[in-house]
């Protein structure tokens, strides 16, 4: 399998804080991997680290993102080589149309690589052709990001952003919480329907019921900012048994 | 009624040289006033508003906006009196400061005795682009009612690193991500200008002047 993401020893800190310490992960192209494991394990500092968040230092490892340095990239530079997040508390900016947000981000990755502006009749059928593939209805597009949005609608919208950005990898940070099970069901589905043999995903989350959904090649577990056990999606009942404890 | 006055490099003065814009609400009147200051780069613009309440059922409605990124002093003021129950009234003020420009502003709103079930609110936002920039807001309120609804606030920040963050995980670079944190907290003020036409030139002004700073 030819390794897409390559972490060797990460560790990192947040506001004096070492959250992860020596983290190693190789995500190959087309797997689904999950990281589970307790609160405060280091799971989010796990994202923020891989997608570039201010505040997080890393202090010692390297990681690679299709061969390249990722951490000497800034956060949108990490997204134009396709890195995507689905974040867990999605941010609402009023004022900013969902249409008006993803022309934007377009428009500076395609500048970033050289290419012009997407024509208004290009954009318009490529946002048609995904809100489609996440059942999103057509008002929708036309609200602002995230203002007002149930904690649904929140996840759907993210999941339709990277429908639109078209990420080689894809984190899923808890995008379970706060879903009702319909939601979940809409969620997971859409991500399995952006997945093909040459994307990966890494699904963080805290509990099994994504897992039901979206399944994983691999599960590890993360504690205390290391991943102390890596097995395959049989890993997930055991966690369900007995906690995280026993590992 | 709605009033729209854009204050810029070539209309510092909207007061037709009064000096103080001067309203007066009678009872079931209706002001919307929207005020976009724009100013040019170096002037000094001085604005004071007077409303007189004067009538029940009135209601006065402002949105102010400034945008100042070079070493403008804009100084706005507003005193605004409730004279008789049962009007009410509604400002938002937004400020953007970058540059070595200096904003004030100064609302104070008075409740005379007898002014019962009055409404009014007050809240102004700024936003500080740089170290070298100044904004003070004093917002006051006197109250000789006791039958009423009153509330300011004021809020005095810098643009926030994780909507940064948000949007630049998104492949918006932080220069465009500035822009669109701007314009969302501009978008308030805009909003009030109900005609789409004149709203979507005014836009146009507003983003001129942001993508300035």
């Amino acid at each position: 399998m030819k390794p897409l993401l390559e972490i060797h020893g990460l560790h990192a800190r947040v506001a004096g804080n070492e959250i992860l310490k020596g983290i190693d992960l190789a995500i190959g192209e087309g797997e689904i991997h999950a990281v589970m494991g307790p609160n405060g394990a280091g799971k989010s500092t796990l994202s923020a680290v891989l997608t570039g968040k201010p505040q997080y230092e890393v202090t010692e490892g390297s990681v690679r993102f299709k061969g390249q340095d990722l951490l000497a990239m800034s956060p949108e530079e990490r997204s134009w080589a396709g890195i995507f997040l689905s974040f867990q508390y999605p941010v609402e900016i009023p004022g900013v149309s969902i249409t008006n947000f993803l022309k934007t981000a377009l428009a500076c990755r395609r500048k970033a690589q050289g290419l012009p502006e997407l024509a208004p009749a290009e954009f318009l059928a490529l946002r048609k052709e995904k809100m489609a593939l996440v059942q999103m209805k057509p008002e929708f597009v036309k609200r602002d990001v995230n203002v007002g949005f149930s904690g649904g609608e929140k996840k759907r919208n993210e999941i339709f952003q990277m429908a639109m950005l078209d990420p080689d990898l894809s984190i899923l940070d808890e995008t379970d919480s706060g879903l009702d099970v319909d939601a979940l069901r809409i969620v997971a589905e859409g991500v399995n329907r952006l997945h093909t043999p040459q994307k990966s995903t890494i699904v963080i989350t805290h509990y099994q019921r994504l897992l039901d959904y979206i399944v994983p090649d691999y599960v590890h577990i993360l504690k205390d900012g290391r991943i102390v056990r890596t097995a395959g999606r049989e890993l997930v009942a055991q966690i369900e048994e007995k906690g995280y404890e026993s590992f | 009624m709605e009033k729209v006055m854009l204050i810029d490099g070539q209309r510092p003065d909207v007061t037709g040289g009064a000096g103080t814009l001067d309203i007066r609400l009678a009872a079931q009147e209706r002001l919307s006033l929207v005020l976009l200051v724009l100013p040019a780069g170096e002037e000094e613009v001085t604005l004071p508003i007077r409303v007189m309440m004067d009538g029940e059922g009135a209601d006065f409605q402002l949105n102010a906006l400034c945008i100042c990124g070079k070493k403008e002093k804009v100084s706005v003021k507003v005193h605004l009196e409730h004279l008789v129950p049962g009007a009410s009234s509604r400002q938002l003020i937004r400020c953007v400061a970058g540059g070595e420009s200096r904003v004030s502003f100064d609302g104070l709103i008075k409740v005379l005795p007898g002014a019962q079930r009055t409404e009014a609110f007050q809240t102004s936002n700024n936003i500080l682009l740089s170290e070298r920039a100044k904004v003070s807001t004093q917002p006051q309120l006197e109250i000789y009612a006791d039958d009423v609804k009153c509330s300011h606030g004021a809020t005095t920040g810098t643009l926030d690193e994780d909507e940064q963050y948000y949007m630049r995980s998104r492949g918006i670079t932080l220069e465009q991500a500035r822009l669109l944190q701007l314009r969302s907290f501009v978008w308030p003020v805009l909003a009030a200008v109900s005609d789409e036409q004149l709203r979507g030139r005014l836009d146009d002004r507003v983003r001129q002047a942001l993508s300035r700073l």
